[in-house]
């Protein structure tokens, strides 16, 4: 490998970015745009969720229960209603996201601790708001039957001062109010940092399209050369997006960093190669720009997003997609913003994901090269 | 008139032949694209299961164990009982090996029998907050479980006298609970809007990059008939996609069609429409594809932040619920979560398809002037 020819191939792909000024301006700045969007999405709290009251008993408990439920931030009552159907055409509408019916025994039955007669109604198709209901309803409910009952328990039996005898004492770690931004922020960064591996896809098929790679390949440039040649402008991209995305990470969305943002420069590096890797692999394949953009989507995009344990636990995944995922570049860089975000823990417990990471970024490239000297040797 | 409707025919034919030459595009779209939001379904539509969660049961009782047996029998963890200390659970932790360790203490059977208050310990790893909160809310209910049928027992009750304490739940349009029902509208939403906008955006990118869009408007064709001839094809393939997709999470996922179909594929079709009139937009506003594929990114990912998947719009400030008005994703998703699993109709959809029709009349007028100006 000669560093002059590297350099040579390296100093035209960057021209090429250069060149067009929206083109370059879009290739810096398309990840943080994008992040900037994602997060911001993760960031909204879910609070005020529309929910519709039927109370069939009308007393002074029923009440005080709905003023209870609907007090706070989290749910907020859209309409009190006098029949089940209106509740259905609520809920048809997506006025509202659940419904709560109390019965019209509900005061009695309370009062001679035989239950608690009511019933929520949710929509089951909100991804988002529907399970918070559940939640918020079900908990409330459950702290008021506990007020409720702890009066009449103590009536029975005056030296029981608790009805929940169990104390459960919780601690989180690295995140304590359990924020989903707190972890997906960090973890979209193998999302974002991962477009220009779609980029690079684009840039060697377009030479396909346009028939230059051909005079290329008569240049005494090599193989290896071409390709790494082609990745170094990109992986100098997204060393300069590994900067600046934590950065605003940190600054606009609060993420805390407690570990070591050299260690975590330098790992980042790595993913960038094992992911432009996975990116020349589809450039070489490709033979138009719309097909390796295609391809793209399909082998770095999506699953990028939705098997490498961002969103969806790894573990809870079937066998064969857990394999999968270990050959997604993605899967390791999220274990290791977690760590250098979160959990602030340094190269010995992340260096199997560095060198995991190095391993798949080699193997690309060899997988590359072999396609390639198949389809112009 | 007539010419015009046999030019237009044979520039859709021209651009079906290249695809065909080029049938990596269309198999990679439709059937690459299908067969990925099976897989993707597949993996992440199940209930969250199998996390890993260490106990360090310090009591070794009967009470203990038989908490442990009831955490078993959630099916929610993978556990690992362990004789363990706090610097092993710790390291674990770090390392993000566990999602969650609950420590048992040494008094906890005692406790229970001398009616006294036992604390239990547990170590959630907020790291990965989707799984730990799940960790939590499935330990919660355990414990408060436990806890009534304790206080029960000190109460000398039966557990059948509080049985109608359980707030029954009924969750409408989705008996079943099924997670699929959640997920694969919105990734087949988010699928169908990155295939049209791509299609759409590379269109006149492409022929503008490869220096073929002159010689196309030196022919006799007039600009309208160019943009229609190129629309068809996009149209074409989102519609079958689409459809595709559809049947994969009807027959896969079992993700019912209550409603109407052919409203819902009207509606898909206007969707279509609205979706590749901003796809031709960028198309013409970009030099290359490398760059109209970059800005197909940041408006596809605008949009999903409209569509419910990440966040409720009814939570956002106020200022971002005006916008999702104007985006055609948020009106969209309404529209297929409602047709297809709600079984609404018109009568009830109304708002929603106004707004989409509307839009797709304005970014369709908009963009077929602003691309016309553009061609000429």
């Amino acid at each position: 490998m000669s560093s002059r020819h590297l350099w040579a191939i390296t100093r035209k792909e960057t021209l090429h970015i250069f060149r067009d000024r929206i083109t370059f301006f879009l290739v810096i700045l398309a990840p943080t745009i994008l992040l900037f969007f994602m997060a911001y999405a993760l960031s909204v709290e879910i609070k005020q969720v529309p929910i519709a009251v039927l109370d069939f008993d009308r007393s002074a408990t029923s009440r005080t229960f709905i003023n209870q439920i609907t007090a706070g931030e989290d749910l907020a009552l859209y309409a009190q209603v006098g029949t089940l159907y209106e509740i259905e055409d609520l809920l048809m509408r997506g006025k509202i996201k659940a419904a709560l019916v109390i019965d019209p025994n509900y005061a009695r039955d309370l009062g001679s601790m035989r239950g608690m007669p009511m019933q929520v109604i949710i929509d089951g198709t909100e991804p988002q708001s529907g399970g918070f209901a559940i939640d918020q309803i079900s908990w409330r409910a459950e702290e008021f039957i506990n007020q409720t009952l702890a009066a009449q328990i103590q009536a029975l039996d005056p030296s029981l001062d608790d009805l929940q005898p169990i104390d459960l004492r919780v601690r989180t770690w690295y995140n304590p109010g359990l924020e989903p931004r707190v972890d997906l922020v960090p973890g979209l960064l193998s999302i974002v940092l991962g477009m220009p591996a779609l980029s690079v896809a684009l840039t060697i098929s377009n030479e396909r399209e346009h028939g230059t790679l051909e005079q290329l390949m008569a240049t005494p440039v090599s193989r290896t050369e071409l390709l790494l040649g082609k990745m170094i402008p990109y992986i100098l991209v997204g060393m300069l997006n590994a900067v600046l995305i934590p950065i605003i990470a940190i600054i606009v969305f609060d993420i805390p960093f407690n570990g070591n943002f050299l260690l975590f420069f330098l790992l980042s590096t790595i993913f960038m190669f094992a992911i432009l890797s996975l990116g020349i692999i589809v450039g070489v394949f490709m033979p138009t720009q719309p097909a390796a953009l295609a391809l793209s989507f399909l082998v770095i995009f999506f699953p990028g997003f939705f098997l490498t344990g961002i969103f969806f636990p790894i573990a809870a995944m079937p066998e064969i997609m857990r394999l999968e995922a270990l050959a997604l570049p993605g899967t390791h860089y999220a274990i290791i913003t977690r760590g250098a975000f979160l959990t602030g823990v340094g190269l010995d417990v992340l260096w199997p994901y560095g060198v995991m990471l190095f391993v798949l970024g080699c193997s690309f490239v060899a997988v590359a090269a072999i396609f390639f000297r198949k389809k112009l040797g | 008139m007539w010419k015009s409707i046999s030019r237009i025919k044979a520039l859709s034919i021209k651009e079906f032949i290249h695809l065909r030459s080029d049938w990596w595009l269309p198999a990679f779209m439709l059937i690459g694209g299908a067969m990925e939001l099976l897989l993707i379904g597949w993996a992440t539509s199940r209930p969250i299961t199998n996390l890993p969660v260490v106990v360090w049961d310090q009591d070794r009782s009967a009470s203990s164990r038989a908490l442990i047996q009831s955490l078993e029998n959630t099916d929610t963890f993978a556990l690992e009982v362990h004789l363990e200390d706090m610097d092993a659970i710790s390291d674990r932790l770090d390392r993000g090996q566990i999602n969650a360790a609950l420590v048992i203490p040494p008094d906890f059977d005692r406790q229970l029998v001398s009616n006294g208050t036992p604390t239990l310990q547990l170590l959630l790893n907020g790291a990965e907050s989707i799984a730990a909160t799940n960790v939590l809310r499935t330990i919660e209910g355990l414990t408060r479980e436990l806890g009534m049928q304790v206080t029960l027992q000190r109460l000398g009750l039966d557990s059948e006298d509080l049985a109608g304490f359980e707030p029954s739940l009924r969750v409408w349009f989705n008996e079943k609970l099924s997670e699929a029902l959640y997920t694969t509208p919105a990734e087949l939403g988010l699928m169908l809007e990155f295939t049209i906008l791509l299609f759409a955006a590379l269109t006149f990118s492409r022929e503008k990059e490869l220096g073929t869009l002159e010689s196309l408007l030196v022919t006799p064709y007039t600009s309208l008939e160019i943009i229609i001839g190129k629309s068809i094809p996009v149209l074409l393939i989102g519609m079958a996609d689409f459809i595709i997709m559809l049947a994969m999470i009807h027959f896969a996922f079992e993700v019912p069609i209550r409603g109407s179909l052919p409203l819902l594929l009207v509606l898909a079709f206007i969707y279509t429409l609205a979706v590749m009139g901003i796809g031709l937009v960028v198309s013409v506003t970009s030099n290359n594809q490398h760059q109209a594929f970059l800005l197909v990114m940041i408006i596809g990912f605008v949009d999903f932040m409209f569509t419910g998947y990440a966040a409720p719009v009814e939570s956002m400030p106020e200022f971002l619920q005006l916008v999702a008005q104007v985006v055609p994703a948020h009106h969209w998703l309404a529209i297929l979560r409602g047709i297809a699993l709600k079984g609404a109709d018109l009568s009830v959809l109304w708002p929603n398809v106004m707004a989409l029709v509307i839009l797709g009349l304005v970014i369709g007028t908009f963009s077929l002037r602003y691309v016309r100006r553009a061609l000429e």
